[in-house]
């Protein structure tokens, strides 16, 4: 019994991860229909700024989190602008930059850290909350949830609230249509692109006292975003946070009790069932090609 | 060469590396090697240097550096009448089979290594055959590396995984309440595995339960749901088999709040676990391997640890890892075979080395593998149980592997067979 | 044949078979490996003539690899009969994967193939028995024929010319058939082929069976020489290196692929000093290609003629 709650609460925290690493893919796909195969680096760039402006030189925190969405944020903004507008409506073509910017941003990484063993960061926030005398949930950890919630509650308001969600909803959803409409794809898609990367920047951030840092983890990230964001339905941000939960909690359970290999061989053969039975997702709609 | 000819000679030789790291620290400025008249050595090192095992790869030629510029700073080394300079020439392979093959190629053809040093594992495997059928002396951390016809492969300093069970003993002794255990470690067959059967021979043989058994895949990004899987079996003692993960696996065992025994493997970069946990919780981890500034270490056959440690952590202050002295404790025991062979061919220093009685690192010494693989290529001998004290690796004893070996052979093989690990 | 092309392509082989001698070890190795590349890249071309991209290539090379080294490995069975068994291995988990991959085109179809590769990948490291896992197996026997040590890279190379001078001569003929000229036909007028009775979905299935047929031989031909295989070997890093050569080479014609997988490779050889740059330099020539010359090296010839003409032009 302890077990099992134990199991729900780790698999809702990494569900957290998994929500902000799947919402910038997702909406960078349904406003500019790119897949950015370097999404995974962004969040990567973001745990190896909190590992050199704050653990390595110490940077309060919560200051250096704020430095790593400014920082993701502004790569995502140049590749928008140098990369992912030239190729507009050739998504092979954006497909293959984001690719080239992967081992990039890798090689960036390896040049800041050196090689050798993975980075660490200690937690900036110790101690651990138990409840029911037996569940157990670092602080950290704590603070990670409460930040993505956080993050994720205000990108919903700004999506559905503000005249700018309205228009990025607009975009993903028929972007010729949205263009007549008057509205300016090319904002609307570095709007995307920088909300995306910003949430990456936080989520690298946020990860980044709880995982092994090193220029390759973004691997990892990017399957269980792509997971995620195929199983939500491509371009639909509901579905991504939804598919996080699942997937999370799916994961989280396969692992507890089978394997971590089986749980993601799993998540990968469900990606490729909801593929051909429902290439839309559990929450998509048609994308128009 | 009789025993005793081999210690006298053995001593003038350290000796001779330890004065050597005098004037090699005076003299850094200068390259000793630009005013060398001596012939170049060259020893290999086919290592991954990058990628996720650089850290048990890289270290390690910094500590040959460190040795090889000692001697040449001392006037080379002697062997069969000409003298030489000792000169490292590496290659990265990343851990990677494909690679380790041409590196091993192009360290023996092109720049004619004599000896090539590898951690071990696939990479190992993958150059066998061609190194067995051109006779090229290889050395490897992982014994179970050996096969029945690996004539030129030996391990002459780590017994990878066999020295975990002098932990357990000593583990066994001290705390003789701790009854039950889990191990949790990385599902790839030469490290997590030979290891998990090793310890669990080791824990069967103390008269420890082993609860649970967690072997995971290498795209593990949170331990979370790991650790708490094998803590609702509420056992005395958590055991890392060589474990890839070891610094997110004890965060994960200290926001648990797990209280009884930790025993791992390694315990590489323990400072950065204590910067994640807490020294109260680090303090009493079990594991394998000395830090060199330890005094408990004055005896060992190996030239000033304690000045080897300062010069290695002078260079790379954040680089120590168990192989940064395994490799020079090779190096150097190549050399003395070398010596004592009169030459630095691979036929005639290979059957110098297994044809004589051998002085271990950390005492004791002897050949041994043919029981589980097939050939007495293994150098077996003391090995140290090191306890984390105030913040800092301490040696709290020589455990006897040759001794445990002997008595315990076939419940070893009994668990290697389980897990489906090749023995003869 | 022309004339032309006969004396060019005997001039060519004349070079091959002389070249080795003059090499260093280490050379030589990487001309085997660049000339099983070269299978590599044709048979990936095969495949993306239909105009799908997929990112399941090393994969399947993998799928041919693991498929000749285990069985030769584990049964005794000569290398002669692996390595078409390789092929055939690597073209029927093709067939069985293009029921599901098939039904979806473009970014499905490139994250679908991604999915199901890293699947195949996921399982060889989880199932240590018979993969191996992680390490994967090594020991892989060398092929024997009469006496001669095919250990040894020069006679190694010449069976490795030979095998994939026969393969890239069959996918050429595939090619240019009307087979080929129908998969070009599903590509660039889709609508209009099917409107014509040409059943799409077999000419895309098809194209997708016979290059992994050619990449698992290519995978075969690879590991009987290193001796060793592993997941390593093919995951997506690898996938990436082929898409650059295609790209970089042009994937119009037939030679833009060669050209790319040769210059590359040889670029790659140069870097060798700056291991730790290489994967940037490659993601910048990538990047380079695709936004400036997305022709490849092949358009570069016509593009300068073009450029020279309209200064012709402009000056009189």
């Amino acid at each position: 019994m302890e077990l099992l709650i134990q199991t729900v609460v780790n698999g809702l925290i990494q569900s957290g991860f998994y929500a902000l690493a799947a919402i910038g893919l997702v909406l960078v796909f349904g406003v500019m229909r790119v897949v950015n195969f370097a999404h995974g680096e962004l969040v990567m760039i973001g745990a190896y700024t909190i590992w050199f402006v704050h653990a390595q030189n110490g940077v309060p925190y919560l200051i250096t989190v704020v430095l790593a969405i400014l920082l993701v944020t502004a790569i995502g903004l140049l590749m928008e602008r140098f990369l992912f507008r030239p190729m507009t409506g050739d998504p092979l073509g954006g497909l293959i930059c984001s690719i080239g910017m992967l081992f990039i941003l890798q090689v960036i990484a390896t040049y800041v850290g050196g090689e050798g063993p993975s980075k660490q960061v200690p937690p900036p926030f110790e101690g651990t909350l138990i409840i029911l005398d037996s569940v157990r949930i670092p602080y950290q950890r704590v603070f990670s949830i409460a930040v993505a919630i956080c993050a994720l509650g205000i990108l919903w308001y700004f999506l559905t609230r503000t005249k700018f969600g309205w228009a990025v909803r607009a975009v993903s959803m028929d972007r010729e249509a949205a263009a007549l409409q008057g509205i300016s794809t090319i904002r609307v898609s570095m709007i995307a692109i920088g909300v995306g990367a910003a949430m990456a920047g936080l989520a690298g951030a946020l990860m980044a006292p709880l995982t092994n840092i090193n220029p390759h983890m973004g691997h990892n990230v990017i399957i269980a975003a792509f997971i995620v964001t195929i199983v939500g339905g491509v371009g639909s941000l509901p579905g991504a946070v939804i598919a996080s939960v699942l997937y999370a909690l799916f994961h989280t359970f396969v692992t507890t009790y089978f394997s971590g290999t089986i749980a993601t061989i799993s998540g990968l053969v469900i990606m490729v069932l909801v593929l051909i039975v429902r290439p839309t997702g559990i929450m998509g709609h048609r994308v128009s090609e | 060469m009789s025993k005793i000819e081999t210690n006298a000679s053995r001593r003038k030789f350290l000796k001779q590396v330890a004065a050597g790291a005098t004037t090699a620290t005076a003299a850094s400025i200068i390259p000793s090697r630009a005013f060398s008249a001596n012939k170049q050595l060259t020893v290999g090192m086919n290592i991954p240097m990058t990628g996720d095992l650089a850290p048990w790869g890289l270290p390690g030629y910094y500590g040959c550096e460190i040795i090889a510029r000692n001697i040449n700073a001392a006037g080379g080394v002697t062997i069969g009448g000409e003298t030489y300079d000792i000169n490292i020439a590496t290659y990265d392979h990343g851990y990677e089979t494909d690679k380790a093959v041409q590196g091993m190629k192009k360290l023996v053809l092109e720049d004619d290594a004599k000896m090539v040093m590898m951690l071990g594992g696939a990479t190992v495997a993958a150059v066998l055959p061609w190194a067995t059928r051109r006779k090229v002396l290889t050395t490897t951390l992982l014994p179970s590396d050996i096969t029945p016809d690996s004539n030129y492969l030996v391990a002459t300093c780590e017994s990878h995984p066999l020295y975990n069970v002098t932990g357990v003993e000593w583990l066994a002794r001290n705390y003789p309440d701790a009854k039950t255990a889990v191990i949790v470690t990385n599902n790839d067959v030469e490290y997590g595995l030979q290891s998990t059967a090793t310890y669990q021979a080791a824990f069967e043989v103390a008269g420890i339960e082993v609860v649970d058994t967690n072997l995971h895949g290498f795209d593990v990004t949170d331990f979370a749901p790991i650790v708490s899987s094998v803590l609702d079996k509420d056992p005395d003692i958590f055991c890392m088999a060589t474990s890839f993960y070891v610094t997110p696996i004890m965060e994960q065992l200290y926001h648990q709040g797990f209280d009884g025994k930790i025993i791992s493997c390694t315990l590489d970069f323990y400072h950065e676990i204590i910067a994640k946990t807490s020294v109260d919780f680090v303090n009493g981890t079990i594991f394998q391997f000395p830090d060199f500034d330890d005094p408990a270490l004055a005896d060992v056959n190996f030239p000033d640890p304690g000045g080897f440690d300062a010069a290695f952590r002078a260079d790379h202050p954040n680089d120590w890892s168990a192989v940064a002295w395994e490799y020079p404790v090779i190096l150097l025991n190549w050399i003395e075979n070398a010596q004592a062979a009169g030459s630095v061919e691979s036929e005639a220093v290979t059957a110098q080395m297994t044809g004589s009685e051998q002085n271990f690192v950390f005492g004791g010494g002897s050949w041994w593998g043919s029981q589980l693989w097939g050939l007495d290529n293994v150098l077996v001998g003391k090995w140290p149980v090191v306890v984390v004290e105030d913040g800092r690796a301490r040696i709290q004893e020589y455990g006897d592997l040759a001794a445990w070996l002997d008595a315990n052979n076939d419940v070893l093989i009994k668990h290697m067979k389980a897990l489906g690990l090749r023995t003869v | 044949m022309r004339i032309r092309t006969v004396f060019f392509l005997s001039l060519l082989y004349a070079a091959l078979i002389v070249l080795p001698h003059f090499l260093k070890y280490h050379q030589q190795d990487f001309l085997i490996f660049l000339t099983i590349n070269i299978l590599v890249v044709v048979s990936y071309r095969l495949v993306t003539l239909t105009g799908e991209w997929s990112l399941i290539h090393a994969v399947m090379m993998g799928v041919g690899a693991y498929t000749s080294a285990l069985i030769s490995k584990n049964f005794d069975i000569s290398f002669w009969i692996t390595l078409p068994l390789a092929g055939v291995m690597a073209g029927l988990v093709a067939l069985l994967l293009s029921y599901p991959l098939f039904r979806m085109t473009q970014f499905y179809f490139l994250i679908g193939s991604f999915a199901a590769g890293e699947a195949i990948r996921l399982t060889w490291i989880q199932f240590i028995k018979p993969f191996g896992g992680t390490g994967g197996t090594s020991a892989i026997p060398s092929p024997e024929l009469m006496n001669i040590d095919f250990l040894e890279p020069i006679p190694y190379f010449y069976l490795v010319l030979i095998v994939v001078s026969i393969c890239v001569y069959l996918l050429y003929r595939i090619e240019n058939s009307r087979i080929g000229l129908t998969l070009h036909a599903v590509h660039w007028k889709g609508v209009l082929a099917e409107s014509v009775g040409v059943n799409t979905w077999n000419y895309r299935t098809l194209a997708f069976v016979i290059g992994s047929l050619f990449v698992g031989i290519a995978g075969a031909l690879k590991v009987h020489y290193i001796g060793t295989v592993a997941p390593k070997q093919f995951d997506i890093g690898f996938m990436v290196f082929i898409l650059i050569w295609v790209i970089v080479g042009g994937y119009r014609t037939f030679y833009g692929a060669i050209i790319g997988a040769v210059v590359l490779s040889i670029l790659d050889e140069i870097l060798r000093g700056v291991e730790q740059l290489r994967p940037a330099i490659y993601g910048a020539t990538l990047i380079f290609f695709i936004l400036y010359l997305p022709g490849g090296l092949e358009s570069l010839p016509q593009k300068i003629r073009q450029k020279f003409r309209a200064n012709r032009e402009s000056a009189t």
